[in-house]
């Protein structure tokens, strides 16, 4: 994805209910016509964000600013920005067409624009015919995408998505995960979706924002934020992961030396400069997928062996629990599946090894 | 799976059932039948006629009075609707105890006995009452004002009064069942805090406004106690009519007539509320 201008940016932003801090200082830039993913578990502050943005909620401190401009203080409904509620919030007492038309309709414009905009909207979500069904008459697949179209048809510069898919079951929820997908191809609009599912992050988002206990811990593409997060949160958060924690050794190219309970490990810092520089002695992990880790080879720096328990087959992956020797460290061990089974059998003793490439520090 | 049904357990939904069909339902029966019976010189004539719904029919007083009775308690329902809206809406927009704590108060005059209540109107309605009183001392008037004072005005002032709280409790509850966040979302397209309410808050509180207009209706239509109170001699409703039937003109068929025309009216009332809540309901 292209570099492209800021459109919305949070600053140093603040929100406390009452006494209760729920956001430190946030600091986000969202990009003209970017799907950001905000991804965090639940009293993450994941939501507030959202709320703050679309002006459900004031600043406590700090600003939000459009396209350069201050608009902490612009009430909620003059943001050019629509927000579709976690559990939709249609309107029950007007059909589906009036819903999709309020928008315009306290605008005050006139009833034909509003009428073939209405049409259009509908059309885009695909539903066309529904358009004098009452919300009750709904499934909720539909709903969502009524709320969706309602949500589109002021035109907003700005699109929230306070967990839209929650409500929805699973297969219904990919199937509304590429249509989201492809509406926001279709129509260039900066999506600001926040969800607690990080499959659902990855299968939407350019750029994933992780949240933890009212901070941003980091913000990248998923593939940025699968194989370099920058926090032991984010690494454990962010799909299955094995952290070894240690202490920084010596560096070597892009490379840096970690001791722990396994030896001495060689790991991959990414080039990042907060890892080469930190001295020698500092607490981290050795971070390396469940996938990354498999039967040793000839020349593998990253050496141990390890007994295996609780093998078990997840269709296309199989997954094992390994105890290592030395120091009886518990990881994760994951093997494409095959035809005539996993070689391998519970208790069995076999050498393992990872790729320093393969494997991320992570500052504790 | 059903509960199967011991002797002891028929018993008890037996009991369950009877006590109603004993209270209720029976009465209720002996009141059609007495109503198509007739009184002769003070002694009951049991044979069955329809003369007493003939005389409903084509006396020239009984159907004016209805007709009167009828706007009158469709003003009371109005002004209580009209005026306790506002009041419960202020209600539900409160946050925390505050709410439930004013809202208990304004139920408190319902704890209180009926009649000291009426006497406390009178007081206040009277010749020399407060109302006058104070009117006088803010000198809008300069004399007492006899608007008010034992006439239909006054039954309006009286029932509006007593009636009040049975119409602010059924729309603050139709207004605290809708979700916060139609209202934020209403916000969210663009709606003013006018186009909000008049849109989206004021449509979903119908049904509560329904049944509390017919709440009101069925309690004001069925008040004798009240006109007899302020009404003075000039103001007859229906149900002073019914009462003197069986108080002072001991005609029991007749008066149970007029009241199974009274009750058709409070059903139909019932039926109008209630359809009107059920259909936004259904939405």
């Amino acid at each position: 994805m292209s570099e492209s201008r800021e459109l919305l940016a949070l600053r140093s932003v603040s929100k406390s209910y009452g006494q209760v801090p729920v956001l430190h200082g946030v600091d986000l830039s969202i990009r003209d016509g970017e799907f950001l993913a905000v991804l965090g578990p639940s009293g993450s502050g994941k939501t507030t964000v959202l709320r703050l943005i679309g002006g459900l909620e004031s600043v406590s401190s700090g600003a939000i600013y459009l396209d350069g401009r201050d608009i902490s203080a612009v009430p909620i409904n003059r943001r050019p920005f629509n927000t579709v509620f976690q559990d939709y919030a249609l309107f029950p007492h007007m059909s589906v067409a009036a819903n999709v038309g309020y928008g315009l309709s306290v605008r005050g414009r006139p009833k034909a624009e509003i009428g073939k905009k209405v049409a259009e909207a509908l059309d885009l979500v695909q539903l066309g015919a529904f358009a004098n069904r009452q919300p009750a008459q709904l499934s909720g697949g539909q709903r969502q995408r009524v709320a969706l179209a309602r949500a589109l048809i002021c035109e907003p510069r700005l699109v929230l998505l306070d967990e839209p898919l929650a409500a929805l079951d699973l297969m219904l929820r990919r199937q509304m995960q590429e249509f989201l997908k492809s509406i926001q191809r279709e129509i260039r609009t900066t999506f600001l979706f926040v969800t607690h599912d990080q499959e659902e992050a990855i299968a939407l988002g350019d750029r994933i924002c992780v949240m933890e206990g009212g901070y941003i811990r980091q913000i990248g593409t998923p593939h940025t934020l699968y194989y370099r997060p920058n926090c032991p949160f984010v690494a454990r958060f962010f799909g299955d992961n094995n952290l070894v924690p240690g202490t920084l050794g010596a560096v070597d190219g892009d490379l840096r030396a970690i001791d722990t309970a396994l030896g001495r490990l060689v790991c991959s810092t990414g080039g990042d400069t907060a890892l080469m520089q930190a001295p020698e002695g500092t607490a981290a992990f050795a971070a390396f997928r469940p996938e990354a880790l498999r039967p040793a080879v000839e020349d593998d720096v990253n050496r141990f062996s390890g007994t295996l328990s609780e093998i078990s087959f997840h269709g296309a992956a199989t997954i094992a629990h390994v105890a290592t020797t030395p120091g009886d460290v518990r990881l994760r061990l994951r093997l494409a599946s095959q035809v005539e089974g996993i070689a391998l059998g519970e208790g069995e003793t076999l050498a393992l090894g990872f790729s320093p490439a393969q494997s991320h520090l992570v500052l504790a | 799976m059903r509960p199967s049904l011991t002797p002891r357990g028929l018993l008890l939904a037996g009991l369950a059932f009877a006590l109603p069909v004993v209270l209720i339902v029976v009465p209720l029966a002996i009141f059609v039948v007495y109503s198509f019976f007739s009184v002769d010189h003070g002694t009951m004539v049991y044979t069955p006629t329809l003369a007493n719904y003939g005389r409903f029919f084509t006396d020239p007083v009984f159907i004016p009075v209805l007709v009167t009775t009828c706007i009158l308690c469709v003003s009371v329902a109005v002004i209580c609707v009209v005026v306790g809206y506002p009041v419960a809406y202020f209600l539900a927009s409160l946050r925390g105890r505050w709410r439930y704590t004013l809202l208990l108060l304004m139920l408190v005059p319902l704890l209180m006995s009926y009649v000291i209540k009426i006497y406390a109107i009178r007081s206040i309605l009277g010749q020399n009452g407060f109302l006058n009183a104070a009117l006088m001392t803010l000198g809008i008037i300069d004399k007492p004002s006899s608007l008010f004072v034992f006439n239909l005005n006054a039954v309006l002032l009286a029932l509006t009064l007593l009636l009040i709280p049975f119409a602010i409790l059924p729309i603050f509850l139709s207004l605290e069942r809708i979700p916060g966040n139609l209202l934020q979302a209403s916000y969210d397209l663009g709606a003013t805090g006018t186009q909000t309410f008049l849109r989206v808050t004021l449509p979903l509180s119908l049904p509560g406004v329904a049944s509390a207009a017919s709440f009101v209706f069925v309690l004001a239509i069925g008040d004798f106690l009240t006109p007899q109170m302020v009404g003075g001699t000039s103001s007859f409703t229906f149900s002073r009519i019914i009462y003197s039937q069986f108080g002072a003109a001991f005609n029991w068929p007749f008066g149970a007539a007029l009241s199974i025309v009274l009750a058709i009216v409070v059903i139909l009332a019932i039926l109008v509320g209630e359809r009107f809540g059920q259909q936004e309901a259904a939405r």
